[in-house]
């Protein structure tokens, strides 16, 4: 892991259009301003963290179904009221 | 000179849960990002069983020992309203309502699915075939949102617990 020391208001690029800048630090907290493009995600690792341990949970066990299982991309349908997107 | 005949759309492979399953190539789901808990699945297809029908199941093609119960959110939680992110709506190309479909991860336990993951939805673009799983950060919903008992499937259980004898 690469690891860099930075100042208050000191930043660091991720690629050519993300960057990162200490905002403030306090006792043991810092507080992170992020600069991205609209296509990137930023998320808190917790969060990404629950969704995977969530996704793993949801898997059950090896038991095979005994009842026919049949291709469904029909069973997919858009939302008869569209979600708001921000 | 015989033109190459065109390389049949329509697959069949041997599930470890479900079993032969037949499906068409044009139906597979890419998620070019992945699936947060299983690094490097990407191409799944959707499933149902002949006695379920609140469940879709999200098989990979890739590891065919995954396999996650999906569900519709607004069948449980009629107020679902998830805002999605600009990069959700970027990466995917939602740009028509009737282009995408929205989904739930199901968590279960014994007794069949009983939460539902509210916070990250998956979301499906029906047209190019490409989705992806979604975080609602700051949302409110979380991973696992217990799914309500319908009210006559309660009372019908109270009923039953009456009338068990001491």
């Amino acid at each position: 892991m690469l690891v860099l020391s930075r100042k208050l208001n000191q930043s660091i690029m991720i690629g050519d259009n993300v960057q990162l800048v200490v905002v403030s630090i306090d006792r043991d907290t810092v507080k992170l301003g992020i600069q991205a493009p609209r296509e990137v995600p930023v998320h808190r690792a917790e969060v990404y963290e629950e969704i995977q341990k969530a996704n793993r949970a949801a898997v059950p066990g090896a038991a095979a179904e005994s009842t026919n299982v049949k291709a469904a991309p029909a069973l997919l349908k858009s939302r008869r009221k569209a979600p708001k997107i921000n | 000179m015989v033109n190459a005949p065109p390389a049949n759309p329509i697959k069949t492979v041997d599930l470890p849960r479900f079993g032969s399953c037949t499906y068409n190539e044009a139906d597979i789901f890419v998620f070019p990002w992945g699936l947060p808990g299983f690094d490097g699945l990407r191409a799944f297809i959707v499933l149902q069983l002949e006695t379920q029908d609140q469940i879709l199941w999200l098989q990979s093609l890739d590891d065919l020992s995954v396999a996650l119960p999906l569900g519709d959110p607004w069948t449980f939680f009629p107020d679902y309203d998830p805002k999605l992110p600009a990069f959700a709506r970027l990466s995917l190309d939602l740009g028509n309502a009737d282009d995408f479909t929205i989904m739930a991860v199901m968590v279960g336990t014994d007794g069949g699915p009983t939460f539902m993951n509210l916070m990250a939805p998956v979301v499906l673009n029906l047209k190019n075939r490409v989705a992806r799983q979604v975080p609602l950060e700051g949302s409110g919903y979380t991973v696992a949102m217990k799914i309500p008992v319908p009210e006559a499937v309660a009372a019908q259980a109270a009923a039953q617990a009456e009338a068990v004898p001491e």
